[in-house]
Formats: structure tokens, C-alpha cells, sequence
């Protein structure tokens, strides 16, 4: 069996020496509200949702699409992260002003009266165990992982982020029309220009504020989470969405190649919207799907067949994944889950695997428990 | 009266709003080019037309004779429209843009869109509130994609189009209006409805479409989807395959066969 072996030694009775060495980036492992990842040494943040880091393909109305975009910041807002907000349509501020505010789970309460309820559910236990007689004197100990290990919060989407929170928030802000009005000789802003001015202000921010190390002694480290809201719409003064043959149909894909750049460089992760069904060369959005680590696009029921399908009665639409980061990784896409549904409930928005959504039609009270994934 | 097949929007739909937001108390700025401002006003009683202010876009759009009070294509920037409100009284004001498709024939769309949504602001800082922005589009006038575009912009899209055959009688020609509307909370509302324009450009509605107007995909409106139809996999067995199933000896049982 061949042996890699790093700073010399032999391998020994079919032992390999291999070491793998600790990457330096195991530091960063006290940067608040993320955790290594032990496949690939990436660092993983939550980002709201679990794993979706990406870009997102908006449904007709931009409905869920913006509920996942607020999501991604809310999440950095919990953690502590910095945050930059571009957006060509609605102002950054009032964006964050209806992020949804974190539901602080059962967990942290228990912690306060949790002695309270491990007498309580001894005491029933020792009546219903009969077979497992032997285990009915252990504590009732909580099966929830290590809080090191768990990243991510639930939100309740029917209630906004207090202020006391946002304030407490570093964040930075782009916004189109502004952008124009600092400089009103330029008329309108194609989107070269747009894309342009986007780039250097977030590698302005990137490189002041110390995400990619060029202050490294100074400031403890922390993450900047990006959320581009609408790429490529119309208001960026992009023309893709309205004609198959744009007049420069690589602005989106050379800004995106930078971005990534960017963002390789740097402890940064980002969310970026797209009116894919808008868009109308298809080939476009093949360019962007390569360009990105994660590719997620939303269809949502409103105004179609669906709407009126029993099947889909208690979902608001489907997820397609359509690619998931191999970031560091030799491996090819082996996700066996490619169909997801998703629902939006008065607090909590939900993901299944859309075949469960069968079960729930045909014997709702045995599967009146959503499974959601991680 | 109206001529509908050749500007349907256009001849209902301002008279329509415009006494209603007169009535209201609002200026009306109409920035008028497909028609001259005498034919536009024809008909509307007089405590409206004292609301409404007509820039005319129409008479001269190159600016050739440069006579004042003319607006031209050029000037639809956001700091050119808020000129032009800042000219009406103060308060809150609708802007009417007669018609979108005009200047969408001049000027690019994402110009256009970005000046539009630039237009609240600058009037803003010149002390005008813009209330609302009614714009109208030919539809067929261009290609699906800049339409879908336009409409993932706005709050609320109302389509025309004349009514089937046989729907009402008499001379005014009813039309199907098909509404959507966003809502601040993400709700989407959509409504059809039928509708005639009397005399004195009041709406009257007739009734929306009972589904009587045959549908491609179902012809049957009682029947809905059946999802257990169709599967790849059977939901219920059959007595033989039950029985077979009930004789079949699980790997980890012990049985007398093992």
C-alpha cells in the first residue's frame, strides 16, 4: 500500500508515516459561531439554514429567496459576525431592520430548571420502564449535542430583530442608487459600473476591517458575511434579464470570478439572489453555477398547478439543489437528496426531503413530526 | 370613446384613477407623449383637470423648436421628473407616464427602471412626496422577457385584454382585468375581473370569470390531482401478495427452515 510520508521516516510494517500536519487554520477555530470542518479544514459557518452558503436562484416573487437571504444575516448577527449588505432595490437598513428575531432555544432555558425536570421525568420513568428495568434509575440526560459542535439558531420569522441587537451589529452597506447619487455625472449605471463599484467596496472593507490578515496581530478574528440581494436584475443596470442577447453578457460572470477571489482570501462567506427565471440566456446561468460553490433555486407554489395539489397542501414550494461545495476535495457530488420542499410555518421555516411529503399526505398523524435536515 | 383594440390601457385607465386620486386630494403629473394634451383631457370634468398637470412630451420630443414647458425624452432622469413636480403644488403627488413603452423605445430598460426607482427620492429632497408611479406598457410592443422583468418590479400589475366572445352586450365592449398585487408581508394577491367603462369614465365591474372559459390543463374543474395516482411503487397489496409476503421468513428470526 503506498505510504505518503511527510519529513522523512520510513514506514513500518505497512503503517503509513503520514502526518497530517495541523493546519494553521485550527487557530481560527475560536472565531465565534463557526467550527472546522474535518473533511476538507474549511472553516463552516451556519448560515441560518443549515449548509447554504451560495447562490441562491429566486422564485417568481423573490418571496423565499429573501427569507433565506435574511436568514444568512440574522445568523451573522447571533454570532457576532460582521456583516455587508448590497442591494439595488430596498435599502440595506431597512433589509436588516425585518431580519427575523432568534428564537433562543428550549436548551438555554432547561439549563435553569433542569434539575427540576430530571426528577420529574425519573419519577415517570419508573413506572412505564418494565423491560428496561435496569436503565430506569439513570438521569434523564438531554441527547443534544455539544455546544461546540452545534452551530446555527432557529428564528421566528412573524417577529423582527430587536434594535439593541442590530446596533450591537459592525456592518457595511452598498446601495445602488446611493452609489449613483455620490456621483451624478454619471448618469446611469450600466452594469459595469455597478459591478465595479460593488468590488471595490467590499475589497475596501475586507482589507480595512482585517478579514484577510493584513492586520493579523490587532483585532480578533471574526467573519464578514456578504448578502447581495438581486445580482444581475435590472436595477444593477444589468440588461440580462430583459434580452437573450445582452450587450456584455460576462459582466455578471467576471464579477462573480472576482468575488470569488475575494472571498477565497479572506474569512468571508456569501449569500447572493438571482432572478434566474428572469434571466433569459440560459447559458448564463450554466456560467454562474460553475462559478459558485452552492447553487440552490427556489420555486415557490404561488400562482401555479401546485397551489391546489393536496400533495403540497401545508408546503409553500420546493428547493432544487443543484450543487453543493466540494471545496478542497477530490470527490464528485454524491448527495443522494436532491429534492427538498419547504414550508413556512407561523415561526419556523422548514426543509424536507420531498418524498416524506408522500407519507404526510397518505397518514398525517404518523408522520406529523417533520424531519429537518442538516 | 375608446378605441380598445389600438391603446387599451391608455384610454380607460387614467381616467379611471385620475378622479380618484383627485378626489383624494393628490396631484396628478401625467408626463403625457403618445397623444396631445387636448385629447387627453377631453372628457374629464373640471374639478379633475385643475388636479392634474400635463407635461407635454408629445407636441415636440426632439426639442427642435425648444419652446418652454415641452418635455423631452432626455429629460426623464430622476432630477428632470422631480423638476418638472416641483413646478405643481406641494403634497403628495401621482406620476403617470404615458407611455412607458415610449420611452422603453429610446432608452434602455435598466435607465429607465433605475430612474424610476430614483424618481421617489428626488422628489423627496425637493420636498414632494411621491405617492404612487402608474406606468403604462404596451404589452405587445415587447419582447416576454423585458415584460417579466418590469412586472417583478412593481407592487401591482394590472393586464387588459378584451373579454371572450359573449361575455355582456351593448356597445361598450367589456375587458378582463387580471391583477396582482405584492404586499409589504410577502403575500402575492391575484383577482380577475370583468369589466366596463361607463360614461363619465366611471368602472363598473361585471363579475370575475366563473371558469366557465375552458382551461387547457383541466377540462374537468371538479376533478383535482390525485397524488397516490401514478407512483412508482405500490401503495396497497393484493391478497396473493400479502399472503406471500406473511410466509416470508425475516433474516434474523430463527425459523425451522434455518
Amino acid at each position: 500500500m503506498a505510504a505518503l510520508a511527510t519529513g522523512g521516516g520510513m514506514p513500518s510494517d505497512g503503517a503509513t508515516s503520514f502526518q497530517r500536519k495541523v493546519p494553521a487554520s485550527s487557530r481560527l477555530a475560536t472565531i465565534a459561531g463557526t467550527r472546522p470542518s474535518v473533511r476538507h479544514g474549511q472553516l463552516l459557518l451556519s448560515s441560518g439554514l443549515p449548509s447554504l452558503d451560495c447562490v441562491l436562484e429566486e422564485d417568481k416573487y423573490s418571496i423565499y429567496s429573501n427569507l433565506l437571504f435574511k436568514y444568512f444575516l440574522a445568523e451573522g448577527i447571533v454570532c457576532g459576525h460582521n456583516l455587508f449588505v448590497a442591494s439595488a432595490k430596498e435599502d440595506p437598513a431597512d433589509i436588516l431592520k425585518e431580519l427575523p428575531a432568534p428564537l433562543f432555544d428550549d436548551a438555554h432555558k432547561n439549563q435553569v430548571n433542569e434539575k427540576e425536570t430530571a426528577i420529574k421525568s425519573k419519577q415517570e420513568s419508573q413506572e412505564s420502564m418494565k423491560i428496561a428495568w435496569r436503565y430506569q434509575n439513570l438521569p434523564r440526560i438531554e441527547v443534544s449535542p455539544a455546544a461546540s459542535a452545534r452551530i446555527g439558531h432557529y428564528y421566528d420569522v412573524s417577529k423582527m430583530v430587536s434594535p439593541e441587537l442590530l446596533q450591537s451589529t459592525k456592518w457595511h452597506r452598498f446601495f445602488v442608487p446611493e452609489e449613483m447619487s455620490l456621483h451624478p455625472e454619471i448618469k446611469t449605471c450600466n452594469m459595469t459600473c455597478g459591478y465595479t463599484r460593488l468590488l471595490q467596496s467590499i475589497q475596501r472593507i475586507i482589507y480595512q476591517e482585517g478579514f484577510d490578515g493584513s492586520y493579523p496581530q490587532k483585532k480578533q478574528k471574526n467573519i464578514l458575511r456578504i448578502g447581495i440581494q438581486s445580482l444581475g436584475s435590472v436595477l444593477w443596470g444589468d440588461d440580462i434579464c430583459c434580452t437573450d442577447n445582452p450587450e456584455d453578457i460576462y459582466s455578471l460572470t467576471k464579477f462573480l470570478y472576482v468575488l470569488r477571489g475575494l472571498l477565497r482570501m479572506s474569512l468571508s462567506a456569501c449569500i447572493i439572489t438571482v432572478p434566474a427565471h428572469l434571466i433569459q440566456n440560459k447559458a448564463i446561468m450554466e456560467r454562474v453555477t460553475n462559478l459558485s460553490d452552492t447553487v440552490v433555486g427556489l420555486e415557490s407554489f404561488i400562482g401555479s398547478e401546485r397551489e391546489t395539489n393536496p400533495l403540497y397542501k401545508d408546503y409553500q414550494g420546493l428547493i432544487h439543489v443543484h450543487k453543493i461545495p466540494r471545496l478542497n476535495s477530490l470527490i464528485c457530488d454524491v448527495s443522494g437528496t436532491k429534492d427538498l420542499a419547504f414550508r413556512l410555518k407561523r415561526k419556523l421555516f422548514t426543509i424536507e426531503v420531498r418524498e416524506t411529503v408522500l407519507f404526510h399526505y397518505l397518514e398525517p398523524e404518523r408522520w406529523s413530526k417533520s424531519y429537518h435536515l442538516v | 370613446t375608446p378605441l380598445w383594440p389600438a391603446a387599451p390601457l391608455r384610454s380607460w385607465l387614467i381616467p379611471v384613477s385620475s378622479p380618484l386620486c383627485a378626489s383624494r386630494g393628490e396631484s396628478v403629473h401625467v408626463f403625457g407623449f403618445e397623444i396631445p394634451e387636448e385629447e387627453f383631457l377631453a372628457g374629464f370634468d373640471p374639478d379633475v383637470t385643475v388636479r392634474l398637470l400635463y407635461q407635454d412630451g408629445f407636441t415636440d420630443p426632439l426639442r427642435w423648436t425648444g419652446e418652454a414647458g415641452g418635455f423631452g425624452a432626455e429629460e426623464f432622469t430622476a432630477l428632470g421628473v422631480a423638476g418638472r413636480l416641483a413646478r405643481g403644488p406641494a403634497g403628495p403627488a401621482t406620476v403617470v407616464l404615458d407611455s412607458l413603452s415610449w420611452l422603453l423605445l429610446r432608452q434602455p430598460l435598466p435607465a429607465v427602471c433605475q430612474t424610476l426607482g430614483r424618481i421617489p427620492r428626488a422628489a423627496a429632497s425637493a420636498g414632494l412626496r411621491v405617492t404612487r408611479i402608474l406606468a403604462l406598457l404596451h404589452e405587445d410592443l415587447h419582447p416576454p422577457g423585458l415584460v417579466e422583468t418590469l412586472r417583478s418590479l412593481a407592487q401591482a400589475v394590472v393586464g387588459v385584454r378584451p373579454a371572450p366572445e359573449g361575455m355582456g352586450s351593448g356597445e361598450d365592449a367589456p375587458r378582463l382585468a387580471s391583477m396582482l398585487q405584492r404586499k409589504g408581508t410577502g403575500k402575492v394577491l391575484t383577482k380577475e375581473e370583468y369589466f366596463t367603462v361607463l360614461a363619465g369614465f366611471t368602472p363598473k365591474a361585471l363579475g370575475e370569470p366563473t371558469g366557465s372559459v375552458p382551461r387547457d390543463e383541466d377540462a374537468d374543474p371538479h376533478s383535482t390531482v390525485d397524488p397516490t395516482a401514478n407512483l412508482t411503487f405500490n401503495l396497497r397489496l393484493s391478497d396473493t401478495e400479502r399472503r406471500a409476503r406473511d410466509g416470508m421468513p425475516l433474516p434474523f428470526h430463527f425459523s425451522a427452515q434455518k
